[in-house]
């Protein structure tokens, strides 16, 4: 089915192989020939200005592009052992496997408690006492259990913005996804709001493995282990987070850590 | 690099600047008169429904069926038979309507020939003179049974309802933002399952409020249900058969000689607007809520 190397597809070390993927948004040529590997249990941070395709590389991943007709992507993502850009994979599977939080906080017109029970129940089928244990478990890992404890049953968008996106990351973990894709997850949020995320991915990357975009060149030095730099649609350059803000290879990754341009 | 603002006129009269205020005078004097002459001549019409509409309203009026002039009758069978007709047309147009709505705003997207096909005729519906609906469902329903039923009646009413819902409907999901479709999609969450669990319970509201516009549109409805469900001077509870309403009902005794009829028709439209006035406070209670 695929041609990859066996190695790279079963090594438990990397969670995500891109080989020479391309991307299209109809006629426009997003992405080209992006080859990278994501270090499972890691945060890969994906840096670059935009419209440098970064997104549009993370919504590959769990298959997203698929909702618009006329978006269509070449090469090969290689998730435990098959390409998730063949045709006939299930796709609801993939995005049970393959989580993501999005830019700005989406709670569903539902409870607090319903919000997370959506995503369990589409996929696995808990008795009543089990749910609850499964929406205590990940509210506690998201630090919003204290918080919300007394009102699971009232309305998700009563909750601050930090608070909704602390639920929507918890509603992505409740699903018990091996990956999980974070698109500029802190860009709405305050300061205050955006440390306790970040604490977050420090403890969500013991079990998850994490994709994260980022315009904040700190948030990618502070979170990530990783970071590539993407510029118009290509990859520059990756390396570890140290090396990367130390010691880029590229001239114009220091350009763009430098702040003369982007 | 003083900080005072030198003007090259100072206080001097400004001959534009009193023109212009002149004509925003206007304009507004304008606008304010238009807006006094439609609530006088709304305030008229309720002015003069109220006044001979109370006089005709009375128990009699309401608990007892139609009959000959003259006999203390009343307009019962009518008022239900506008219940029956009008929630049976509901029952029938708010599946199809809601079904339409959720296709063209979820699948019909802008390059789907049939979604804007189907969008067009929807909206071609909506202003379609009503009688031309009522001699429609008389050629389809009454002529080939060679009677007059309710059932008619109400498919005609329903044919009125349907396109309001379905406009309201994928109006109202269209304001759901994309986020939200993503959102549920990125769960792993069906389209199907996205539509119905989060998109339409988000715009839950409004497409309520649709659904009630519908009802307050079609409940006065007199022309699609003379050639339809007929009317009837008696008690009917068979879809088969004739059966009365309000409307219909004012449209036969407002032209009648008979002092009481008058009344009674007056009583009836009075009834029909405060029947239409409870649904628009429940839309505006409604819309509030959500």
């Amino acid at each position: 089915m695929t041609e990859t190397d066996p190695q790279v597809a079963k090594s438990p070390e990397v969670a995500l192989a891109v080989r020479n993927l391309n991307f299209y948004y109809g006629e426009n040529h997003a992405l080209h020939d992006i080859s990278i590997d994501f270090p499972a249990r890691r945060v890969t941070a994906m840096i670059g200005p935009s419209g440098c395709g970064k997104s549009t590389l993370l919504r590959v991943f769990n298959r997203m592009y698929d909702l618009y007709p006329g978006q269509r992507a070449t090469g090969e993502v290689i998730f435990d052992g098959r390409n998730v850009l063949e045709r006939d994979l299930d796709l609801n599977i993939l995005r049970a496997r393959v989580g993501m939080v999005f830019q700005k906080p989406t709670p569903f017109p539902m409870s607090i408690y319903d919000n997370i029970a959506f995503g369990v129940r589409l996929h696995e089928k808990l008795n009543k006492a089990e749910m609850d244990a499964r929406v205590q478990d990940v509210l506690t890992r998201v630090a919003l259990w204290n918080e919300v404890r007394d009102r699971l049953h009232a309305p998700a968008s009563g909750l601050s913005g930090g608070q909704q996106q602390r639920l929507c990351i918890a509603r992505s973990i409740a699903t018990r996804p091996e990956v999980l894709l974070l698109d500029e997850p802190t860009s709405a949020l305050d300061p205050i709001s955006t440390a306790r995320i970040e604490e977050l991915l420090d403890e969500l990357k013991e079990e998850f493995t994490i994709a994260i975009v980022t315009h904040n060149m700190q948030q990618a030095a502070r979170c990530a282990d990783q970071v590539a730099f993407f510029y118009m649609g290509r990859l520059i350059e990756v390396d570890s987070a140290d090396r990367m803000f130390t010691n880029p290879k590229q001239q114009q990754t220091q350009d763009y850590i430098t702040g003369r341009f982007g | 690099m003083s900080g005072t603002v030198v003007s090259t006129t100072g206080w001097k009269p400004n001959p534009r600047a009193a023109r212009r205020r002149r004509a925003d005078h206007l304009a507004t004097a304008f606008g304010m008169v238009m807006a006094g002459i439609l609530v006088l001549v709304l305030a008229s019409i309720l002015w003069t429904l109220l006044s001979r509409g109370l006089a005709g309203l009375s128990a009699t009026a309401i608990m007892k069926p139609m009959g000959p002039p003259g006999s203390s009758s009343g307009l019962a069978n009518a008022i239900v038979g506008s219940l029956i007709q009008t929630f049976m047309a509901l029952l029938m147009a708010t599946p199809l309507g809601l079904g339409c709505g959720i296709y063209l705003s979820e699948y019909g997207t802008e390059t789907n020939k049939f979604a804007s096909c189907v969008r067009f005729v929807s909206d071609v519906l909506m202003s379609v003179p009503s009688i031309l609906v009522g001699l429609f469902v008389y050629q389809v329903l009454v002529a080939p049974f060679g009677h007059f039923s309710a059932l008619a009646g109400s498919v005609a009413l329903a044919i009125l309802a349907v396109p309001i819902i379905v406009r309201t409907t994928e109006d109202m999901l269209r304001l759901v933002p994309t986020s939200m479709r993503e959102a549920g999609a990125a769960l792993g969450a069906t389209r199907w399952r996205v539509t119905l669990s989060l998109c339409l319970r988000s715009a839950k509201t409004g497409v309520l409020t649709g659904i009630l516009l519908a009802l307050a549109r079609v409940s006065g409805e007199t022309a699609p249900l003379l050639f339809t469900s007929l009317g009837n001077q008696n008690w009917s509870f068979s879809l088969n058969r004739p059966m009365a309403s309000l409307p219909v009902t004012i449209y036969q005794y407002a032209g009648a000689s008979y002092e009481d009829w008058v009344q009674l028709a007056w009583a009836g439209a009075l009834l029909v607007t405060m029947g239409v006035l409870a649904i628009n406070i429940a839309v505006r209670v409604s819309a509030r809520r959500g």
